[in-house]
């Protein structure tokens, strides 16, 4: 559930943007070490906590859109993938930096322990993990399909253009894309380092499972998105438990590298327009 | 662009510097920023001057190095030209599929190679000593003066190669097949091919550059193929300048420097580079190297917009186009319907019809862009419905486009483009929309010459007083179906056509 929380953020920027933003994993990672940062020094109940790791890394995905993506707009989708991995590689090396190297651990949402529901032991922060994901993928949905803020949101990702010609200010609502983006990354970064270790160089892990998502899923699908990052999580948790972690990953390249051979354009396909 | 005495000077300066007058721990900077050097240059050519993000350049390195270090105690010297297979084999095998991909599906794809190889060098222990890397194996060339040199004169050599080869024709065809890759198509540029050789030649020199890396340190490890050797890469290319001949080389220099400069910072130099990095994008997109060239004046030659070709000469080739019973649906739109017709030498057809009727479908069906469902093309008895469109544009079919795909294009120099490939028969896609008065009134002589010259015309245009004064055929498609044809008396005076494209339905004709 937590990838599909990265993968999602990931879907929004990438829409938004129209181009991979590879910085996201390294957004993950820096929620994640905000939390441990902050839950350690200041001790703040879990629950506070998550809102202000949402706003703090909402505002680096606003920072993120005005430094590295909207002045490169007008430019090949290639320009802003250069400028998001060299994006990538401020915030890993600032936080290698800021963490002297020794990974660290995120507090747990609403604590150790587990919980019997009906016979089952349940850890309670797997729990909390699938709930708060569930509520967040929800109220996501809600934004996108119920608002007029949503609508917009649809629009600028779907034709920047046309959505200027309507009168949508363009570059106020990818920032929002991009804040929204930054704020599911760093929900995901505090559930994911209380389960994993934090350490800095996780970043493009986790980016590079969303990206995969997102191309099995369908190309800028957000279902799709959700959809393929738990499909992901699926394999990775049966291939590794039937040959290891390490045939894990191995297959899952593996398989992204034949469905990309087979299907150019993709597993579920985008119409790729040829005109002259 | 030619490499100027200021670049030359720079370039051969750092190895003799070195040699000169640098302990061997400057030495061994200076080799590494060759290395570093010869890996972007490789770089260079997919990302740089075919714009693909590939992602895959790192791993390539370390395959190189591996391969050295494997290969090293049997092999000698020898190790270095099996390293640079080691590494363009493997890219040569991949890059029939890669190469198909889009911009962000090609990124991935190459983003997931280079994690398997990572995977392998991690895990397979028996082969790469697992984690912990190869060490301590018998080096192919010396450390010191002879790998120095035998890094800088392979790179001094590559720069002058590359920057001989952009200069010319070839730098040309690659801003074409990386800024219209359509343009670049019509006119007989196999993009296919140059994608594959530049990719396995800059596979190569990642191949080469890894096994000196191996030579230099005594030492191979997992990291060699890590994300951080191409994020390195990456950088430094764009930081150098990702087309300018020295790109690489500046990005490297800085790359190696960088570091001692910020020792006392430690790690900050990577944070420093990163940061550099960015700021080169936003703001320098030619890169340093580049942005030095406009501080030192150097000026690019003026850009000189040609004029409608006035004197068009005959060529040889194929005598008749023949378009027969065509048929072509998009999902379940017609877009054209067992149309036929046929052009000869010296003829000038005009195609005419309502928006979305299927004439720039048509165009496309014959130049190759698009393929038929049913019927054939045939130039004389060749058929030619199944071509690439670079193959068809070789054989003699010329083409202009309604849209401009390149900055600064002018129709007049798409017209010309088309005309100078020197092929036999022209399709022209709305040649006078958008244009002055003064190029659409010299459109009429312009189409007389290349019928003089017995060139074959197959135009498209709205304005059919222009077509009618120009063409000896014209022909109606609707819905794409022909439904006239003949000189342009007849097919305006057709009642269907009237009724259709002239828009006097309910008139009295």
């Amino acid at each position: 559930m937590a990838y599909a929380l990265v993968a999602l953020g990931f879907v929004l920027a990438l829409n938004a943007a129209s181009a991979v933003n590879f910085a996201h994993g390294d957004l993950v990672v820096l929620g994640g070490a905000v939390a441990s940062f902050v839950g350690l020094s200041i001790g703040l109940p879990a629950m506070l906590l998550l809102p202000m790791v949402a706003i703090a890394i909402g505002v680096v995905g606003i920072v993120a859109a005005r430094i590295a993506i909207l002045p490169l707009a007008s430019r090949p989708p290639e320009a802003t993938f250069v400028a998001t991995i060299a994006l990538a590689a401020i915030i890993e090396q600032s936080l290698t930096i800021a963490m002297a190297g020794a990974p660290r651990t995120a507090p747990a949402l609403l604590g150790g322990g587990s919980i019997y529901i009906a016979g089952f032991v349940l850890g309670r922060q797997p729990l909390a993990i699938v709930v708060l994901g569930a509520v967040l993928v929800a109220a996501v949905w809600f934004l996108l399909e119920r608002t007029q803020t949503g609508r917009r949101m649809r629009a600028v990702a779907a034709d920047r253009y046309m959505a200027r010609a309507v009168g949508i200010p363009v570059g106020r609502y990818v920032m929002l894309s991009l804040a929204l983006s930054g704020a599911l990354a760093g929900v995901a970064g505090f559930l994911l380092g209380h389960q994993f270790l934090v350490a800095p160089t996780q970043g493009a892990g986790h980016m590079l499972k969303a990206y995969i998502a997102v191309a099995l899923g369908g190309w800028g699908s957000v279902p799709g998105a959700l959809l393929g990052a738990l499909g992901i999580g699926l394999f990775e948790t049966f291939v590794a438990a039937g040959f290891g972690d390490v045939w894990a990953s191995a297959a899952l390249y593996i398989c992204v590298l034949a469905v990309l051979a087979l299907r150019p354009q993709g597993l579920f396909g985008e119409p790729v327009g040829r005109r002259a | 662009m030619r490499l100027s005495p200021f670049w030359l000077v720079l370039l051969v300066l750092p190895p003799l510097v070195a040699l000169a007058t640098l302990p061997p721990f400057g030495q061994r900077m200076v080799i590494l920023a060759g290395i570093y050097g010869l890996m972007g240059l490789g770089y260079q050519l997919v990302f740089g001057q075919l714009g693909a993000l590939n992602l895959a350049q790192g791993a390539l390195f370390g395959l190189g190095a591996y391969a050295a270090a494997l290969a090293a105690p049997i092999l000698g010297p020898f190790a270095l030209p099996a390293a640079i297979l080691a590494a363009a084999i493997p890219a040569a095998l991949v890059a029939a599929p890669l190469l198909r991909l889009q911009s962000h599906y090609f990124a991935l794809a190459t983003l997931a190679l280079a994690s398997l190889v990572n995977l392998v060098a991690v895990h397979a222990e028996g082969l790469t000593g697992g984690a912990n890397g190869l060490a301590g194996f018998a080096t192919s060339l010396p450390r010191g003066p002879v790998l120095l040199v035998t890094v800088w004169v392979c790179l001094i050599a590559g720069v002058l190669l590359y920057a001989w080869l952009f200069a010319g024709t070839t730098g040309k065809k690659a801003h074409l097949l990386r800024e219209a890759p359509l343009l670049a198509a019509a006119l007989g540029i196999d993009g296919a091919a140059w994608r594959f050789v530049a990719f396995v030649v800059g596979g190569a020199l990642a191949g080469l550059a890894g096994a000196c890396s191996a030579a230099l340190s005594g030492v191979v490890s997992p990291e060699a193929t890590g994300l951080s050797i191409m994020v390195l890469c990456l950088t430094l290319v764009v930081l150098g300048g990702s087309r300018h001949p020295l790109g690489a080389v500046v990005g490297a220099a800085l790359a190696v420097g960088l570091p001692e400069l910020l020792r006392d910072l430690q790690g900050a130099w990577l944070l420093a580079y990163a940061v550099a990095t960015l700021a080169v994008v936003l703001w320098a997109p030619e890169g340093l190297a580049g942005l030095i060239d406009r501080l030192r004046g150097a000026r690019r030659s003026p850009l000189i917009l040609p004029t409608l070709p006035t004197s068009v000469p005959p060529v040889p080739g194929a005598q008749r186009l023949t378009i027969d019973g065509v048929s072509k649906s998009f999902g379940g739109v017609q877009a054209l319907d067992d149309v036929s017709l046929l052009v000869d030498r010296g003829e000038v057809v005009g195609l005419i019809g309502p928006n979305g009727s299927g004439k720039t479908t048509l165009l496309n069906v014959i130049n190759g862009f698009e393929h038929v469902d049913e019927g054939t093309v045939a130039l004389d008895d060749r058929r030619i419905e199944r071509l690439p469109a670079h193959t068809v544009a070789r054989l003699g079919i010329g083409r202009s486009f309604q849209a401009l795909a390149l900055a600064g294009d002018t129709k007049a120099a798409d017209l010309a483009r088309a005309v100078a490939t020197g092929a036999a028969f022209l399709l022209l896609d709305e040649p006078a929309a958008g244009v002055g008065d003064h190029e659409r009134r010299a459109l009429p002589a312009f189409l007389a010459n290349l019928r003089d010259a017995g060139r074959g015309v197959l135009i498209v245009d709205h304005d059919i007083e222009l077509l009618s004064r120009a063409c000896d055929r014209l022909v109606c498609l609707d819905r794409g179906r022909v439904i006239a044809s003949g000189s342009p008396a007849e097919v305006r005076a057709d009642p269907r056509v009237r009724a259709s494209f002239l828009g006097l339905d309910g008139i009295a004709a």
